[in-house]
């Protein structure tokens, strides 16, 4: 007997309604420094690398370039040198399950969408635009628990979560006088964005992102520079019984993916709370859509 | 007669070195408006030994200030943005010229023809390009000059 197929609210949603437009590129020969640039100044996690006639060859990841840092790989050397291939790809009509089911299988944060009439790219699809499609569909929808529970006067449904629902329970740290190549391994071994920084005495100092470690290898500092030197302070936190929508607010005026969550007291670090936790707790959290909720790793 | 580059270009102009922060760059924009009487979105980038490296727009500057999640948060009606442009311009301070400018600049020979430069911006979306003589910099031509002079031209 055919097993029943299981629906959720993404079998109805393609991939074209929540992809992004692809807007840059990079060529395999263009610098590591031209990467690290474009990641800076566009504000995106990866690039694709593309080969003579616009065809995707590769992809260049910020943990890609804090690689080639860690191993202090020259400015000028080519991204090819350092790229992940081939890239994967899904198309504008295939359904955000199946495309989200590349990405597990696949273990990777973007599928690159080819366009139906030539070989390249033309758009990307990420975790977050995935959980922000999702929003949008459950802040619409009648059946949404979210709207229900609002219903009070003045009361953001967002109140209804407190960050300590959301967030997870473990902080990954670092000293401030350990060097980066230190933080770069600690880093890579935990699949992090980003790291706090605590003083001899174990209270935050400041946090480490990949973000830094590539401002830092295109600004020319040696990996053995303390990590205090390119961090950046204050940490930006949150209290764990905060609302989810106080904390959300933070992070867009922070600009950041994550916050760190103390007890108590701001030098009491016990959790951290990223974008794509808070985006999927107000996504997909009714019962009619129980089933989609996804299952999201934050962004390398 | 034939015009080229060499008579419609900017002689007079500021540059920005890599290592220049955001925040005095824009402060070098505010300036350069004021000496030419005329708003300024663009302005080169030369290294120390005064060759062209680059440029830097107004749109450099505006991605830049773009919230990085605006796609997803963009509905979000129920949360208050008030705060925010400052927050943006706060966290663009650490940010140099050399992080953000483009590094792919199309430029032109001082006897390159009027309608040839024309035709660069019409099909490059370009507003401005630096004229290099034998590799050194040495002025800059707006769309605005190429503009006034074909008017000029047509009234004559």
């Amino acid at each position: 007997m055919k097993p029943a197929e299981r629906k959720n609210v993404l079998s109805h949603l393609k991939v074209r309604e929540a992809m992004r437009r692809l807007t840059v590129h990079l060529p395999r020969d263009a610098s590591l420094e031209k990467a690290a640039r474009f990641t800076i100044k566009y504000k995106v996690n990866a690039l694709l690398v593309t080969g003579q006639d616009l065809e995707p060859v590769g992809v260049v990841s910020k943990t890609d370039l804090m690689g080639a840092y860690y191993a202090e790989m020259p400015l000028e050397a080519p991204v090819e040198s350092v790229m992940m291939a081939p890239p994967l790809f899904c198309r504008m009509e295939d359904s955000l399950e199946s495309a989200l089911e590349s990405m597990r299988t696949g273990r990777v944060h973007r599928l690159f969408v080819l366009g139906d009439d030539s070989p390249e790219a033309v758009g990307v699809l990420a975790n977050p635009d995935i959980v922000g499609l999702l929003y949008r569909y459950c802040h619409r929808c009648e059946k949404s628990i979210i709207r229900s529970r609002s219903a009070g006067p003045d009361k953001s449904f967002a109140d209804r979560f407190k960050v300590a629902e959301v967030m997870t329970p473990s902080v990954q740290a670092h000293r401030r006088d350990e060097s980066l190549t230190q933080v770069m391994e600690g880093l890579s071994a935990h699949r992090l964005g980003a790291v706090l920084i605590t003083d001899e005495a174990g209270l935050p100092v400041g946090v480490l992102s990949k973000t830094d470690l590539i401002m830092a290898y295109k600004h020319g500092i040696p990996t053995t520079t303390r990590a205090e030197a390119v961090m950046h302070a204050p940490v930006t936190t949150c209290d764990q019984e905060d609302p989810l929508a106080l904390a959300v607010h933070k992070m867009i005026f922070s600009d950041v993916y994550r916050l760190f969550v103390h007890r108590d007291n701001p030098q009491n670090i016990v959790g951290v709370l990223s974008l794509t936790d808070a985006a999927r707790i107000r996504s997909g959290s009714c019962r009619a859509c129980m089933s989609s909720r996804i299952q999201v790793e934050s962004a390398s | 007669m034939s015009v080229t580059a060499r008579d419609v270009m900017e002689t007079r102009f500021r540059t920005l070195s890599p290592q220049t922060p955001i925040t005095e760059a824009v402060k070098i924009l505010e300036e350069a408006s004021e000496e030419r009487g005329q708003r300024v979105f663009g302005i080169t980038v030369t290294d120390e030994k005064g060759l062209l490296v680059g440029m830097l727009s107004m749109y450099d500057i505006l991605l830049l200030m773009r919230p990085k999640h605006i796609h997803i948060w963009g509905e979000m009606k129920d949360i208050d943005v008030d705060g925010f442009i400052d927050e943006a311009c706060i966290r663009a301070q650490p940010i140099l010229v050399g992080d953000i400018m483009t590094t792919d600049v199309i430029t032109i020979a001082p006897d390159t023809h009027l309608m040839f430069i024309l035709d660069l911006m019409i099909k490059k979306h370009i507003r401005r390009i630096p004229v290099l003589d034998t590799g050194k910099l040495v002025g800059i031509v707006y769309i605005s000059t190429v503009f006034q002079h074909l008017m000029r031209r047509m009234n004559r």
